[in-house]
């Protein structure tokens, strides 16, 4: 198990001596998101701005204008919701010549139900649905530390805006270091036929073990990371579509306006298929301690269980 | 180096007009706090702003934010004045296809940040400080926020950051002026202290109120407050903000919104209304007939000048005006250069020197070094070639350039060459020498050739009316073309100097008044005479109009 907080911060930490435009930034979060290790490397680059998320964000969109690269970090439940129009009006609508946008990523920790015992006010499960319907920005969600180290390496060396949601809780690695990262481009974990399990974040693992169980019932699936949630894999999907006929989608945001819709919406002008979206349906989070969080994530459905179960059901249904 | 007044003053008037053209080309924008702000841009454009219009990103170039977006037209206007682009684009304005966008936009090269949603400038512009801070580049911020955005929360955030981070490469200014979209700040989200009960109108001119330079203050800012509409107060609190290091600076500006247009002043109405098209020439007669007080000092006591120069200050003159007088060009001595660089450390207000002295050529130099910011030197004793120096030795070190011709002295031919690029032309009314005389009616006659002169070789400075002006005499040289008026005895002879140049302001007022009357009768007769009387919803101006109107015979 390893933390990606932990990563994300060592990643910084290597691309500052590689980039001296590296700038980052925090709101009163920076130890809990590790991010004052970085500060304490390069004190000229690092900027705590208190807890005020519309300044951290506008703050962040000023540097990216005088040529820096900035990363700006708190929880997940604080700065797409909170600062939706700094993010839009400040960051991804200010487009200098021949660019779009401003170079600004937004790194977020502490994402979806697995926040656990701090509560429904503090499990966001609208920021896939709110980032991605603003022009010029790329929305991640990565599924373990490989993937954090390689998606903040590929941010800095993408111009533009960037949002990237990771999880509190530790993960287990499902990539191995040598895997590459495409903007836009989904990674087959596991081949298959039968159906096609598509998630994000911390549901990669359960995708994958959805699968195993459903191998051993003669059900093949094959396994997507959709990471890129925008932009969407358009081609992964729509060869999945056809060659495995029904697809069910895993994650920890609310079904609507999520990764899930994001398929959906791909498949439907690609190569209609069923599609089933197993996630928050439209409701709030509450608290869970960290040895119930399980629990949380089992009332929605969150669970491998629940995945084999709808992968069942939807090809029961075609 | 002089403040190079009036060529400011000219750009300042270039740019409203143009807001008013693209407003109503628009047909909607945002004029009032467009106006509010203009002395500033204006200033900052013209004076202290590092910018080259050939190469928007120049990367020395100093960051101009416009926090309070919905002021782009004047933003717009002083681009173009700058030469960012062609004037005539601002027709374009709100248009399909334009670069110049309802608010202020990258699409617009030389624009700095994409304002619109309020109370995120000063943040971004932080940003762009810390950015220049790491970089060592040792260009300027300068932001500008409006009083209604500062109920945003983010602007006291940023105020936060600045502070911490000793953000002293970053000045902001506060147009202060106390309109926001539905009412008066006090009434929607009080600044200053609290207002109980309705009446609005005068709480602005009570200091004892304004409590935002301490909200500042508190928040660690370094605070000037000035009156946002005169140059020479703008300037000089740039040029101290940029000295200040260690802490960030804010300008407290006190403004009215719509300022310089009688019916847009202090009128909610105007933050964000297009002008219609048959009060638009109206408008820009409005912004052609500003007019400037210029107390002439010789009048009072010469054995204590600068007593006199304070008098000026306190009594809220436009200008000090220096007449400088050799004994020789004029029988009369008054002083030099020497004592008016003594009375230069008194103020800044703006010194407009008149030079009654033989062979101007020789010492304008000195008057220059002196401190003077308009410098006028006599037809009579010059000729093509020594005022061509003279012009260009001025222009050089930011004077503005003046010409005076005595009562007897016609508008020499060589002069008409430089009538594009003069500032300022002075028709003696009385023969120079000495204060106290009575003014000459042939002045009249004299102005009406003289303007047809002006008119046929684009003249577009200003007319000063020195000698002998009064309360009596000021309306009839007002229609003369006369927008700056030297007072001697009237003013300075009189006990209470901020009196008499009040009812000096008074009576040019009316005098403007009747000429924007004529304007619009001329235009649209009694029916265009009342609607823009209509328009004049604030305080007694309707019924002030409808009397000299009716006074007039048009109602």
């Amino acid at each position: 198990m390893t933390d990606m907080r932990s990563e994300y911060s060592k990643t910084l930490i290597q691309l500052g001596h590689d980039n001296s435009d590296i700038v980052v930034l925090g709101a009163d979060t920076t130890d809990s998101l590790k991010t004052a290790a970085f500060g304490k490397e390069f004190p000229d680059r690092f900027f705590n701005v208190g807890i005020a998320e519309a300044n951290l964000v506008t703050i962040s969109a000023g540097l990216a204008a005088s040529g820096k690269i900035s990363f700006a970090s708190t929880y997940a439940i604080f700065l797409p919701g909170r600062a939706v129009d700094q993010i839009r009006n400040n960051v991804a609508y200010p487009s200098p010549p021949g660019k779009k946008g401003l170079d600004v990523k937004l790194v977020t920790s502490h994402g979806g139900l697995s926040v656990g015992p701090d509560g429904g006010s503090h499990q966001q499960l609208e920021d896939i649905a709110i980032m991605r319907v603003i022009p010029n920005f790329r929305v991640f969600i990565p599924a373990d530390t490989v993937s954090v180290s390689k998606l903040t390496q590929l941010m800095a060396r993408e111009y533009g805006p960037f949002y990237m949601r990771m999880a509190r809780s530790k993960t287990t690695l499902v990539h191995s270091d040598s895997q590459e990262f495409q903007t836009g481009r989904g990674i087959t974990l596991r081949d298959g036929s039968d159906c096609t399990i598509a998630a994000c974040g911390i549901t990669v693992r359960m995708a994958l073990d959805a699968a195993e169980s459903l191998q051993q019932a003669g059900v093949s699936c094959r396994v997507l990371d959709m990471f890129s949630i925008k932009p969407i894999d358009d081609q992964i999907l729509a060869k999945a579509a056809k060659e495995t006929g029904c697809i069910v989608t895993a994650e920890e945001h609310n079904v609507m306006g999520g990764m899930g819709s994001a398929v959906t919406e791909s498949v439907s002008e690609s190569c209609p298929v069923p599609v089933r979206r197993v996630g928050v349906h439209d409701m709030f989070g509450e608290s869970a301690r960290d040895d119930e969080i399980h629990l949380l994530l089992e009332k929605h459905g969150i669970t491998s269980f629940n995945i084999a179960n709808q992968v069942r059901d939807v090809r029961s249904k075609l | 180096m002089g403040l190079d007044y009036y060529q400011i003053k000219k750009n300042i008037r270039r740019a409203r007009k143009l807001v008013i053209w693209g407003t109503n080309a628009a047909g909607s924008g945002h004029p009032g706090g467009s106006f509010s702000m203009a002395e500033i841009l204006g200033c900052l454009f013209g004076r202290h702003l590092k910018f080259n219009p050939k190469d928007p990103q120049w990367e020395k170039r100093d960051r101009l934010v416009l926090s309070k977006g919905h002021a782009a037209p004047g933003l717009f206007s002083n681009m173009a004045v700058a030469g960012y682009f062609p004037e005539s684009q601002i027709q374009t304005l709100r248009k399909f296809g334009s670069k110049l966008q309802g608010h202020p936009d990258l699409k617009c090269p030389g624009v700095e940040f994409c304002g619109g949603s309020l109370g995120t400038g000063l943040s971004y512009s932080v940003g762009i400080a810390l950015g220049a801070k790491i970089n060592s580049e040792d260009h300027h911020v300068y932001t500008i926020i409006g009083d209604g955005e500062s109920n945003e929360g983010q602007v006291w955030e940023a105020a936060m950051t600045a502070s911490k981070y000793r953000v002293d490469n970053l000045t902001a200014f506060l147009d202060r002026n106390f309109i926001q979209q539905d009412s008066y700040t006090e009434k929607v989200m009080p600044l200053d202290e609290i207002l109980d009960g309705d009446d609005l109108s005068e709480m602005w001119k009570d200091a004892s109120r304004w409590k935002t330079g301490d909200k500042w203050r508190s928040f660690g800012w370094n605070v000037i407050e000035i009156d946002g509409h005169r140059v020479e107060q703008i300037d000089d609190a740039i040029t101290r903000a940029n000295a200040t290091k260690g802490v960030p600076t804010i300008i407290i500006s006190r403004t009215i919104k719509g300022k310089s247009i009688e019916h847009m002043e202090d009128n909610p109405q105007w933050h964000g209304k297009a002008p219609d098209s048959d009060i638009v020439p109206i408008i820009n007669l409005e912004l052609d007939s500003q007019f400037m007080i210029a107390p002439s000092i010789i009048a009072g006591d010469m054995t204590n000048l600068e007593n006199e120069v304070k008098r000026c200050v306190s009594g809220r003159a436009d200008y000090v005006h220096l007449d400088v007088m050799d004994g020789m060009f004029v029988s009369t001595k008054t002083f030099d250069h020497t004592k008016i660089k003594q009375l230069r450390t008194l103020c800044i207000l703006p010194f407009d020197t008149h030079l009654m002295i033989n062979e101007p050529v020789k010492h304008v130099r000195d008057y220059v070094d002196a401190g003077s910011d308009i410098i006028t030197v006599h037809a009579e004793v010059t000729d093509e070639s020594s005022f061509g120096e003279i012009h260009d030795l001025l222009r050089q070190n930011q004077v503005s350039v003046g010409l005076a011709i005595n009562p007897d002295t016609e508008l020499p031919d060589w002069s008409w060459q430089f009538l594009p690029s003069l500032d300022q032309l002075i028709v003696m009314s009385v023969v120079p020498g000495k204060s106290g005389q009575r003014y000459l009616e042939e002045t009249h006659a004299k102005m009406a050739r003289l303007n047809q002169v002006l008119c046929e070789n684009n003249f577009s400075g200003y007319i000063e009316a020195d000698g002998g002006i009064n309360l009596e005499n000021i309306e009839s040289v007002f229609a003369d073309g006369a927008r700056v008026f030297v007072g001697g005895g009237a003013i300075v002879g009189q006990d209470d100097i901020r009196s008499a140049i009040r009812d000096f302001r008074t009576v040019a007022l009316k005098s403007r008044r009747q000429a924007l009357l004529d304007r619009a009768h001329q235009l649209g007769g009694t029916d265009l005479i009342n609607k823009w009387i209509n328009l004049h919803i604030i305080g007694k101006k309707q019924e002030q109009l409808k009397q000299i109107a009716q006074e007039a015979g048009y109602l």
